[in-house]
């Protein structure tokens, strides 16, 4: 290389990087509304919770004493059957999430494009509606003289109202309902690209239909069952309005712990602020784990 | 080793009918292709061979045992896909081992015919990547081991080529031959490509509208038409119909209008019983079809007819040119041989002479206006046909 040329070489380097940096300037530009934001509304308040949850407890809110009583309560056995709860209700949610949403959108993926996209509507129409709302027709449904009961009864099937509002199984039916759309649709995104005459290749070289499921179709599909999993399972964990407004008052979970802990006096901020940063750190392990095993499989492919 | 045998099978989608009471016997071995244009049903007629679409009547038999009814995962026939479709989670050796996994082989005994097969197609080396990371012709190969690992007693093979270039597509194809020869089971090719066809075929069917229209050899198929579509539809030629005015012993005399108000005659062999005052296709492969400036010697089984240069294509191993005689438009083929001819080359607008021997004159027993209305015919002879015919069938 001659000198004119290395000095060409550093000029032009200068020039990219002026450019780069001028760059960078542009898109913190762009993204400080957003950055100001999440500190703003996301991080500070977040922090503040961090603080509260190191504080002792008041009647009406805390002193400013440092005390580790609200975590060292938290995993008492009382909280972690809570968790346990929550967890429980979670994960079925998202088992059942899955199980009816998979062929629902499987089927959507199959239909022809313009029934495509009218079943699709019908998928987001609830999103239309608010969520207490839809809550409450719930209610009146399966409320002890409510539309199913009088259904039920008028056509002979039963002779006395069924007990179902305010059960266990009334939070589990309304979850996944309220849940569903958010399985469904990730998995119609995959199952939509997933190339069908993989399929037939799977049948001509001797799987039936369901061994092809099983090493085709749903292993393609895993990102879809991945994100709809995630999207339901983690609202799931805190779920509140739905277990307060349909639940019995006896099982109680952990949404609602942390907010009678805000809310009934004496007030206990400092193990809500626990509790609600246990279940973050919980969910973002679980988040973690996920990435990596989801990483793992990617360097497998490259390697 | 069986034959494949397929009797009155027909096929509807939607009230269109894709084939349309298709019979006939592939024999064991054989490299048989289906050549049509698109839409003509020979890709139906493959999925149902491979048992993806279910007949509307007909049978398919494999040697004597009936296929019909048994689903495409308990048939001994395996498809090569026209994108391959490659298990893209899978890498190429658990894509080539899937057949023998989902029959529980021994593991010992998959790794051996994995590694024999992945030989056969040169890919030992590739075992472990996956299929986003092989190329085109790569992945052609992977298909192929994946699909007769399994040993199937036919080999399915839907436009195996049609996603490669120009080169890769000729050098698969002589592979494809190799490997034909090298496992010699039986070979169902379906393609668009009258070179393909013509280049790996032991025999090939011309498909139209769901009917095989012709089947036999590639010569035959192009030497020996029996139909306008076949004619027009394997290589290139010219049309041209004519009446037969007199009949001697090894050839027929026919009256042929120029499309204007001139007439010319032509000496043909036959080779079906002709009629006299009968209207019959003449069927000329420009190939065949010599070109001079200077008129040549004159001899009894010689036909001689005078044109008008119109246009000249050059194209490399050959010229086109467009000679008009009359109203119609004939294609002459001249390769670029000097040896013959110490003339300088012939010009636009130039006078010439056409010449070619009686024999290869080709008579079919149909007249384009059966096809066409008069009045296209009219217009402009029989090239209005021939463009007529090139444009795709309807699906």
């Amino acid at each position: 290389m001659t000198r004119e040329n290395k000095q060409d070489w550093s000029r032009q380097n200068d020039l990219v990087k002026k450019a780069d940096s001028r760059r960078n300037l542009a898109s913190w530009a762009l993204s400080a509304p957003a950055l100001f934001w999440l500190i703003v509304f996301f991080l500070v308040p977040y922090l503040i919770v961090v603080i509260y949850s190191f504080l002792t407890p008041d009647i009406y809110d805390v002193k400013f004493e440092f005390s580790l009583d609200a975590y060292r309560q938290a995993f008492n056995s009382a909280y972690l059957n809570t968790f346990l709860q929550s967890f429980k209700l979670a994960f079925l949610t998202t088992l059942l999430c899955l199980l009816f949403g998979f062929p629902v959108a499987y089927f959507i993926a199959r239909a022809k494009d313009k029934t495509k996209n009218a079943l699709l509507v019908f998928i987001i129409i609830p999103f239309w509606t608010n969520l207490i709302i839809r809550i409450f027709s719930w209610r009146i449904f399966l409320a002890y003289n409510g539309v199913l009961n009088d259904v039920l009864m008028n056509i002979g099937l039963i002779s006395q109202p069924l007990e179902i509002m305010r059960t266990d199984l009334a939070v589990m039916l309304v979850m996944v309902y309220v849940y569903l759309p958010y399985m469904i649709l990730p998995l119609y995104s995959v199952l939509e690209k997933l190339d069908f005459t993989l399929l037939h290749a799977a049948m001509d070289l001797g799987a039936n239909d369901v061994k092809a499921f099983f090493h085709i179709t749903l292993p393609l599909s895993v990102e879809g069952i991945f994100a709809g999993s995630l999207l339901v399972f983690i609202p799931s964990l805190g779920a509140y309005l739905i277990p307060q407004l349909v639940g019995n008052q006896k099982t109680l979970y952990l949404g609602q712990v942390i907010t009678y802990k805000i809310k009934n006096i004496p007030r206990n901020w400092p193990m809500a602020s626990a509790l609600s940063l246990t279940l973050l750190l919980f969910v973002a392990l679980l988040l973690f784990l996920g990435y990596m095993l989801y990483k793992h499989q990617k360097s497998r492919r490259i390697a | 080793m069986e034959e494949i045998r397929i009797e009155h099978l027909s096929k509807d989608f939607d009230g269109f009918t894709a084939v349309d009471d298709v019979s006939l016997a592939i024999n064991s071995g054989e490299l048989f292709s289906f050549l049509g244009p698109s839409g003509c049903g020979k890709t139906t007629l493959l999925r149902m061979i491979a048992g993806f679409e279910i007949p509307r009547s007909g049978k398919i038999l494999i040697g004597n045992t009936d296929i019909t009814d048994i689903p495409s995962y308990k048939r001994q026939v395996n498809t090569i896909f026209q994108n391959y479709s490659l298990f893209p989670h899978m890498t190429v050796y658990d894509n080539v081992a899937f057949g023998l996994r989902i029959r529980k082989t021994p593991k010992a005994e998959i790794r051996d015919r994995v590694r024999e097969m992945l030989a056969l197609v040169k890919m030992e080396d590739q075992a472990s990547k996956y299929p986003d990371q092989i190329s085109g012709g790569q992945k052609q190969r992977i298909a192929i081991a994946r699909a007769l690992i399994n040993k199937p007693k036919v080999l399915l093979l839907d436009e195996p080529l049609a996603a490669l270039d120009l080169k890769l597509r000729q050098h698969m194809l002589i592979e494809l031959m190799n490997i034909h020869d090298a496992v010699g089971i039986t070979f169902i090719y379906v393609t668009h490509d009258q070179g393909e066809a013509m280049s790996i075929s032991d025999r090939v069917a011309v498909m139209n509208h769901g009917k095989i229209v012709q089947s036999g050899p590639p010569d035959d198929i192009y030497e020996r038409p029996i139909s306008i579509f076949s004619a027009y539809f394997i290589g290139e030629t010219n049309l041209i119909t004519g009446e037969v005015i007199g009949i001697e012993e090894e050839y027929v005399q026919l009256k042929c209008s120029d499309g204007k108000d001139g007439f010319f005659e032509i000496d043909s062999t036959f080779h079906f019983p002709p009629v006299i005052g009968k209207e019959l296709t003449v069927s000329l492969r420009p190939e065949k079809i010599a070109i001079t400036r200077s008129k040549p010697r004159v001899q009894d089984d010689i036909n001689m007819l005078r044109g008008t240069i119109e246009d000249i294509l050059y194209l490399g191993t050959h010229t086109q040119y467009i000679v008009r005689v009359g109203a119609l438009k004939f294609r002459v083929f001249s390769q670029h041989k000097r040896v013959y001819f110490d003339e300088k080359a012939l010009d636009w607008e130039e006078s010439v002479w056409l010449f070619w021997h009686d024999t290869d004159t080709w008579l079919i027993d149909e007249i384009p206006d059966k096809v066409l209305s008069a009045k296209e015919i009219s217009d402009d002879g029989a090239n209005q046909y021939q463009r007529s015919v090139k444009r795709p069938m309807p699906i």
